[in-house]
């Protein structure tokens, strides 16, 4: 397009819109100063344009909510990218906001004609830290969780309103799907509406009375907007973004915690912008109720107070040292409340640690999400997920004590990957008081313990063949197990009976060993006759354990007897 | 015209009354709707003491253990969940008595947890401090009171725990 086409174009819309021919100017000339509450606009959209994205993937349920975050952070092409534009595109428009008021205030820019745009700003501030708070929450993780919990109870601490406001707040008389649904309305409904009015007011009244020139400038020499501060405002609209978006690649977007669990401790913290309230409560101990409530207001009630308290229409700071001062003082106190915050963090070295474990289950949640999907029944479950879960957790709850390899204080067989196999048949032969077999058996180092098999390498494999198949493993040769019967008739019957449902003599039943069912038997009462009789040290299961259980437990015995280390690794951590 | 001025001081009043009239019909549905939830039970839980597996599980004289009370039946707004966490309880077993602690910090609700090491209960959010039998120490923190006791029996060899939550940040023991 020609800029003779540009300038029709530009005509053609002008009059249709029927707006003025005017070339707004700055008075004083343009200046870097004035950048920031473009800047805002330009976060304000990367906020709308993200959470339009993301509020097209968030699920606001409590079953819900954490896996779609967790979906949308770890498998949506770049959506790592976009919720960590929006969750960090929140801190920065605090950041900028904060810079903006603290410009404003040096300007003196508050002060008459331009209350009433200060005011604005100031509720928009509070709609800021509104849609903080509404939009932590949502993530429905232990941090996001735990932190409205505090909130909310600091809110419900209110005098003779507190229950009132709690229960409006979550939707109810408990944390719920209501609560989830409330805050997802204020964040991308109530709080957008109100806050697009609230701005396009102080856009409008910031245009209407033009830019404050810095104290001293000559208001009288008025430069052009279009480009001189325009080219400045994009030029820092540019650098904040950049730094922005390096922000979040070198973090990978936002953090996510494991999915909220209302019985697990976690070391809740408020967002990094209210840590100064936090540290607050902290060190005012017993008026911490006071200092939670009341400083907050009373920092409202001075930024609100300002322009009426400084009326002067000189605007030089150097004549207005007391607000300038109280406005500085107040933001240093605040950053300097906030690093103490953080600071006492770092040097908790339990903390540290509590956290890494936090980490670690977040980390777990996250990567099971992933792979597996997360329960329709609540994201808590997502830890269930895991292959062969309930058997491995059985297991490790109520059998690895006595029976795993690692066990430090094991106290019967290992049972393990290639348990009950022919490897492990042949190991029992061989050494039945060996310590991966009974040696560690009261039984294992008596005299009723059974004596290592003296038979031919030839023989020992048949008798391991006959053993081996009344597990009802399905690659049994057939011929190597009638031999195997022979050797067993002749060796084996004066303590053992492979008839099933058959005891032996002073030993062990063999009938089934090693099936689901005959598992089952055992873990339900070893000490039948069946089975090891009196001699067995291990508990009966069948009281602590359901019919249900057991046999899962046996499924994965048997299980386990095909299976080999690294089957077992393949699973992962549990 | 002479009615002129009453004329149109009626139509004000009229537009208004008929623009406020039309707002309100849309406005106070809506915000009936909205305040429903407030002070109502829309989280509701069996208040039958809840089974938590056999008393061998707590081994006499062993330090507080931490468990999960989850509630048969949960019923959350329109859904009904089976096994939903509650919240969290300390239990511990002294010869023949059963003892059990909610781990819902009085002051704000966070999850206490136990410090083996020193010996005590801390909240991870505001640094309160319980003795080893959950009374306050004094000066450690905001909370007000010592950790809630939650009435706890053995019943046929299974102990069964009665959930309650109790209003937070006040020096009584009130249940919410």
């Amino acid at each position: 397009m020609t800029a003779r086409n540009g300038m029709r174009l530009t005509e053609w819309m002008r009059v249709r819109a029927r707006s003025e021919k005017r070339e707004p100017g700055i008075p004083g000339g343009p200046s870097f100063a004035y950048v920031f509450g473009w800047v805002l606009v330009l976060l304000l959209g990367v906020e709308a344009i993200t959470g339009a994205a993301l509020a097209a993937f968030y699920a606001p349920s409590s079953t819900d909510a954490w896996a779609s975050v967790a979906y949308v952070q770890d498998q949506m092409p770049l959506g790592w990218l976009v919720r960590g534009l929006h969750y960090h595109g929140g801190s920065a428009i605090v950041i900028i906001a904060g810079v903006h008021l603290v410009q404003t205030a040096v300007w003196g820019a508050y002060k008459k004609p331009r209350e009433l745009t200060w005011w604005i700003g100031i509720v928009l501030l509070l709609l800021v830290l509104g849609f903080a708070i509404s939009g932590y929450v949502l993530r429905w993780d232990q941090a996001g969780y735990w932190a409205n919990r505090v909130e909310v109870g600091i809110a419900a601490s209110t005098p003779v309103a507190g229950p009132t406001i709690r229960s409006l707040a979550i939707g109810g008389n408990e944390y719920g799907n209501l609560t989830l649904t409330r805050f997802y309305a204020l964040h991308i409904v109530v709080l957008p509406a109100l806050f697009a009015v609230g701005t396009f007011a102080h856009l409008v009244l910031a245009r209407r009375h033009g830019t404050t020139p810095r104290w001293g400038r000559d208001g009288s020499m008025v430069v052009a907007r279009w480009p001189y501060q325009t080219i400045r405002n994009v030029t820092a609209m540019a650098a904040v973004f950049a730094v922005l978006l390096g922000y979040v690649i070198s973090q990978h977007g936002a953090d996510l915690a494991a999915p909220a669990d209302p019985a697990a401790a976690f070391d809740a913290r408020p967002l990094w912008y209210f840590r100064w309230l936090f540290e607050l409560r902290h060190l005012t101990g017993s008026y911490e109720k006071l200092a939670a409530l009341a400083s907050p207001a009373i920092v409202g009630g001075f930024l609100v107070g300002l322009p009426l308290i400084d009326r002067d229409p000189d605007r030089s700071p150097k004549k207005r040292l007391k607000f300038v001062g109280a406005v500085i003082a107040l933001f240093a106190i605040i950053g300097l409340l906030t690093l103490k915050s953080f600071a006492g963090d770092a040097g908790d070295a339990a903390l540290a640690k509590r956290e890494q474990a936090d980490a670690l289950l977040a980390s777990r949640a996250r990567a099971l999400a992933a792979a597996n999907g997360v329960p329709v029944t609540g994201a808590q479950d997502v830890f269930t997920t895991v292959p062969m879960y309930q058997q491995r957790t059985l297991f490790a709850q109520k059998c690895a004590g006595c029976h795993d390899a690692k066990s430090k204080d094991r106290k019967g067989p290992i049972i393990g990957p290639g348990h009950g196999s022919r490897d492990w048949l042949k190991g029992v032969l061989h050494a039945p008081s060996g310590d991966a077999y009974w040696g560690r058996t009261k039984l294992g180092a008596s005299e009723d313990a059974m004596k290592p098999a003296e038979l031919a390498p030839n023989e020992i494999d048949d008798l391991v063949e006959l053993l081996y198949a009344q597990s009802g493993a399905s690659d049994v040769n057939q011929a190597k197990r009638d031999r195997g019967k022979t050797i067993f008739d002749k060796a084996c019957t004066d303590c053992h009976s492979v008839d099933e449902g058959v005891a032996g003599g002073s030993g062990p039943g063999l009938g089934d060993l090693g099936s689901r069912d005959w598992f089952t038997s055992y873990i339900s009462n070893p000490k039948k006759a069946i089975h090891m009789g009196k001699n067995s040290e291990m508990p009966r299961f069948d009281a602590e354990l359901t019919m249900v259980e057991r046999d899962v437990l046996a499924g994965y015995l048997v299980w386990l007897r095909s299976a080999v280390q690294a089957d077992l690794d393949k699973l992962g951590p549990l | 015209m002479a009615d002129e001025p009453d004329r149109r001081g009626f139509l004000k009043v009229a537009t208004g009354v008929l623009g406020g009239g039309l707002g309100l019909v849309v406005a106070v549905p809506a915000l009936r709707m909205c305040i429903a939830p407030t002070g109502a039970e829309t989280v509701t839980t069996p208040h039958d003491p809840i089974e938590l597996g056999l008393v061998e599980r707590l081994k006499v004289g062993a330090p507080w253990q931490r468990v999960s009370v989850v509630a048969p039946v949960v019923k959350d707004a329109w859904t009904t969940a089976r096994d939903i966490v509650l919240g969290g309880a300390w239990l511990r077993r002294t010869d023949a008595k059963v003892e059990a602690l909610s781990a819902v910090c009085p002051h704000l609700g966070c999850a206490v947890g136990f410090d083996e090491t020193a010996k005590s209960f801390l909240c991870p959010c505001h640094n309160s401090k319980w003795s080893e039998s959950g009374g306050l120490v004094a000066n450690t923190g905001p909370a007000q009171r010592d950790l809630d006791p939650l009435p706890i029996e053995v019943h046929d060899g299974r102990l069964r725990l009665t959930w309650v939550r109790y209003k937070l940040d006040i020096p009584t023991r009130e249940p919410a």
